[in-house]
């Protein structure tokens, strides 16, 4: 049985100056499925994300996500469609405290104008009040109430992530966009997380679109697989058989010359969490 | 109408001067420098000293005029600017405004606030050209002018000056040129203020000054300027401070002397201002959103 | 991902001091405060209106600078149209004070509304630019439109019968003082306040949370202008006539430090900063004048820059040593009073 698409994106061209990152990619993601995107560096993934998400203007192309056309919309208005992505250079704010920034991803579905809330109009003090009673039962769910009142600047790199996830659950989206959820994770952690992704998909009904580089938790939990190259559609395909892709191959040898983690992100660390305060 | 429009060039060239140094600053910091202007109050003040209070020999003045503004330029670079670093903008900003109301406090608590009278360099009649008289002040702005910008063009070509326009884009780039990034910031400050002071000599001797007058007047059509040029263009900054200095006096013209709108020139700017920023933010001639 | 539970576990103290003692001291520091309205003559109220005017004005450049992380540098024309229209509707059409005021505010936050469609489009640093270009602006044109400012000589603004003595005015301004006080305290306790801050540290992981960026600066700024204007009105009041020259440029520079040398967000540091630079125009020349030796370049006119030093000054020692401002030495005393702990 085919589940209707949810994100379907058609002909994406994205041109920094003369620099061309994405040339015609083309992507769809079914209902309740885990799709991951894998490519080497600089393949142009978090690009297409951003372009997603309408952080870019690509010069061409739709995107379409619950049956509309939302290549037009701006960002905070995709957002409210229920598109919620985490980053990978993660999307907390650090000034909040994890309570804040979970209660503030839960922006869209507050329910009350900010006008009304400044005002301090009655519902909006009972309507705050089981906001924070949600926040703290998804506080709960990741295993951060121990951590819940500190301001996430102050917090170890492992635990910021795990509030980032919070935050994109938060806002009770239809679909996840995440970047690189297994970066930084230790290998049973990442383990773990193939674990919390199924848990989210099925219990929740969430779809889920991935960038990842780790591969043994794409074949784990992938349904689907888009491989990226130098902002091109490589292969797609059921993991089992982009694994034994030749191209796939040859291009992620060529890939490993260049540092695993992305250049851009020099503050990200592979393998150890940054900082133990 | 000549005569506004000679006006009008004599005053966009110091604009462009101004803004000249406001578009290096941004490049390299990406932060307004709101102090701009008073590099040029500085140095007209000192120069005032030089001059008409030790009755020194004019070209001492202009010397120690400039002199003033780089040191304060380099002070400001090492002070505020650097120390802040790693701070927002928003802090960075708000401390630059110290400096221009600072700046302005002292000069105030030194020399009184009243106004004074600059002698021009060359005093004399107007030339007549183009049925426009033209002051010998405005002779010595052009070439001053010319002098400046077969300098900055040599300068930008030399690796220093490479550095100094690849700041912007990227600290390291200066790096790996072999040229440290703290020399960049110290030379960038010191040119943006050797700029400021140039403009604040060449502006002092049209009228009376007070204190804080490169910043009331200039700095806002400076700014103009400099957006007129998208922020990031050094020749564009200086086609901009032209264009506002026109701009400027054709709405004194039309406004101030037909319609008798007060405020006429101010009233230009800004309106140039919301244009640009509502149909074309990248400027003019910029590349940049 | 279990491992976020185990890294921080937090020691709970027992809270040793009671609800009970807390309040008794907030109770006493606002007695306190309340002298000299009560005890204090003519003179005290009137200061007392001007501090809490300038703690207004104050609390609106929090609410655009500490809030949304934008800046204007041309706060004191906001303040000065409110200052106008109130004068204007009170001396022009003798509307009630109450119709004054709001036209103040609304003056206020339709200028703001004009400006910030254009201005907030780009980066922030353009707000900077064109609210400073804006205040020159208005300084010239709007402030010496006849019609409007009555010129040179001024726009009158007499107080209604209700409010003619001293100490009934600075109950007004306290009044609306607390008014903008709760209006802050909300915004800060629901999602406004979260969505602020996330807008002021990163637009874009803002935007994918729903947050409206553009909208919410927008916002932002419009309360802030709302909030000038009405302090412009009460100003307008205070002085019963309103001159052009009382709002040139420098002053909303003065405003802008002064506000983040009391802290920005922390209200009760925006309130005390803010009423230190209203009384120390009217404080200072008597200071000066009675200390023993007079240095010799003071005098009336350099008073005027004395204040703009002095907040450079202040400026410079808070960003080296204490960047929360007065707010930040406050935080112990603010924390225990509010009753939290850390460990």
């Amino acid at each position: 049985m085919k589940r209707r698409q949810l994100l379907k994106v058609e002909g994406l061209m994205l041109r920094f100056g003369g620099l061309q990152v994405l040339n015609d990619l083309s992507l769809s993601v079914r209902e309740g499925q885990i799709v991951g995107l894998i490519g080497p560096n600089g393949a142009g993934k978090t690009s297409c994300f951003n372009c997603l998400t309408g952080i870019y203007q690509p010069q061409g192309g739709r995107v379409f996500f619950d049956g509309r056309d939302v290549s037009h919309l701006p960002t905070h208005r995709r957002a409210r469609l229920g598109m919620a992505r985490t980053w990978q250079n993660l999307g907390v704010i650090d000034a909040l405290t994890v309570t804040e920034n979970v209660m503030l991803a839960q922006h869209q579905r507050a329910g009350y104008s900010a006008l009304a809330g400044m005002l301090g109009l009655a519902g909006t003090w009972h309507r705050e009040r089981e906001l924070r009673r949600d926040a703290a039962e998804i506080i709960e769910y990741f295993g951060l109430e121990a951590v819940a009142d500190e301001r996430t600047g102050e917090l170890p790199y492992g635990v910021r992530k795990t509030c980032d996830m919070a935050m994109a659950l938060a806002s009770d989206p239809k679909m996840l966009l995440l970047d690189e959820p297994a970066s930084g994770l230790s290998p049973e952690e990442a383990l773990g997380l193939a674990d919390t992704l199924r848990e989210l998909r099925d219990r929740l009904k969430l779809t889920i679109l991935m960038i990842e580089h780790h591969v043994p938790l794409v074949a784990e939990v992938c349904d689907y697989v888009y491989v990226l190259n130098f902002g091109e559609l490589l292969t797609e395909g059921e993991p089992a058989a982009i694994q034994r892709h030749p191209e796939v191959i040859a291009a992620y040898l060529g890939g490993t010359a260049e540092p695993t983690e992305p250049p851009e992100w020099p503050l990200q660390p592979e393998g150890a969490p940054h900082g133990t305060a | 109408m000549g005569a506004f429009l000679a006006l009008g060039l004599f005053q966009g060239a110091v604009y462009g001067l101004l803004a000249v140094g406001i578009v290096l600053v941004y490049k390299a910091k990406r932060v307004f420098n709101f102090a701009q202007g008073e590099f040029g109050g500085v140095a007209a003040f000192t120069a005032f000293a030089i001059v008409v209070g030790a009755g020194l020999p004019y070209w001492v003045g202009v010397v120690g005029g400039l002199a003033a503004a780089v040191a304060m330029g380099l002070i400001v670079e090492r002070v505020i600017v650097r120390p802040l670093e790693s701070s927002s903008r928003t802090i960075m900003l708000v401390a630059l405004v110290g400096v221009a109301l600072f700046t302005i406090a002292i000069i105030v608590l030194l020399g009184q606030p009243i106004p004074r009278v600059m002698p021009p360099l060359i005093s004399g009649g107007g030339v007549n050209i183009l049925g426009a008289g033209i002051l010998p002040q405005q002779l010595i702005l052009m070439a001053v002018l010319a002098v400046l910008a077969a300098a900055m063009a040599w300068f930008f070509k030399t690796d220093m000056g490479l550095a100094v326009l690849a700041s912007s884009q990227d600290t390291r780039a200066a790096q790996v040129v072999g040229i440290s990034p703290v020399a960049v910031s110290r030379l960038v400050w010191g040119m943006a203020a050797l700029l400021g002071g140039i403009a604040g000599l060449l502006y002092a001797p049209v009228g009376i000054f007070t204190p804080g007058f490169m910043t009331l007047t200039m700095l806002v059509p400076a700014f103009a300027a400099a957006v007129l040029g998208g922020m990031t263009s050094l020749p564009g900054a200086f086609i901009g401070g032209l264009a506002i200095g026109v701009v400027q006096n054709l709405g004194i013209y039309y406004l101030g002397q037909q319609l008798k709108v007060p405020g006429a020139a101010e009233l230009g700017v800004f309106a140039l201002l919301m244009l640009v920023l509502l149909i074309r933010p990248q400027g003019l001639l910029g590349k940049e959103a | 991902m279990a491992t976020a539970t185990m890294v921080l576990t937090r020691v709970k103290v027992q809270r040793r001091f009671g609800l009970a003692l807390r309040v008794t001291v907030v109770l006493a520091l606002l007695v306190l405060a309340a002298l000299p309205l009560l005890l204090g003559g003519d003179v005290w109220a009137q200061r007392i209106s001007r501090a809490a005017i300038y703690a207004v004005i104050g609390l609106s450049i929090n609410t655009l600078t500490g809030h949304a992380g934008q800046i204007s540098l041309g706060h004191q024309a906001f303040v000065g149209i409110g200052a106008f229209a109130a004068a204007f509707m009170a001396s022009r059409l003798g509307a009630p004070l109450g119709f004054g005021l709001a036209a103040a505010g609304v003056a206020g936050a339709f200028t703001a509304v004009v400006i910030g469609l254009v201005a907030l489009r780009v980066t922030g640093l353009y707000l900077a630019l064109v609210t400073l270009a804006f205040g020159l602006t208005a300084e010239t044109t709007i402030f010496n439109w006849r019609e409007f400012t009555g010129g040179g000589a001024g726009a009158f603004a007499p107080r209604p019968a209700v409010l003619a003595s001293d100490h009934a005015f600075a109950l007004l301004c306290l009044g609306v003082l607390g008014l903008v006080l709760y209006l802050d305290w909300r915004i800060v306790s629901t999602k406004t306040g979260r969505a602020l801050a996330a807008v002021r540290n990163n637009e874009r992981i803002a935007s994918t949370l729903g947050v409206n960026v553009t909208g919410y600066k927008l916002a932002a700024f419009s309360l802030s202008g709302l909030i000038a204007g009405l302090a412009g009105g009460l100003f307008a009041h205070w002085n019963q006539i309103v001159q052009a020259m009382d709002f040139e440029f420098q002053v909303a520079l003065v405003w802008v430090l002064m506000t983040v040398v009391g802290g920005l967000r922390s209200r009760l540091g925006v309130i005390l900063a803010s009423a230190f630079f209203a009384l120390l125009p009217l404080t200072l020349p008597n200071f000066l004048s009675s200390l023993p030796w007079q240095p010799p370049f003071l005098n009336e006119a350099v008073y005027h820059v004395l204040p703009p030093f002095i907040v450079v000054v202040m400026l410079l020692v808070v960003l080296r040593f204490f960047p929360g401002g007065f707010g930040q030495l406050l935080r112990p005393a603010t924390d225990w009073l509010a009753g939290k702990r850390k460990q």
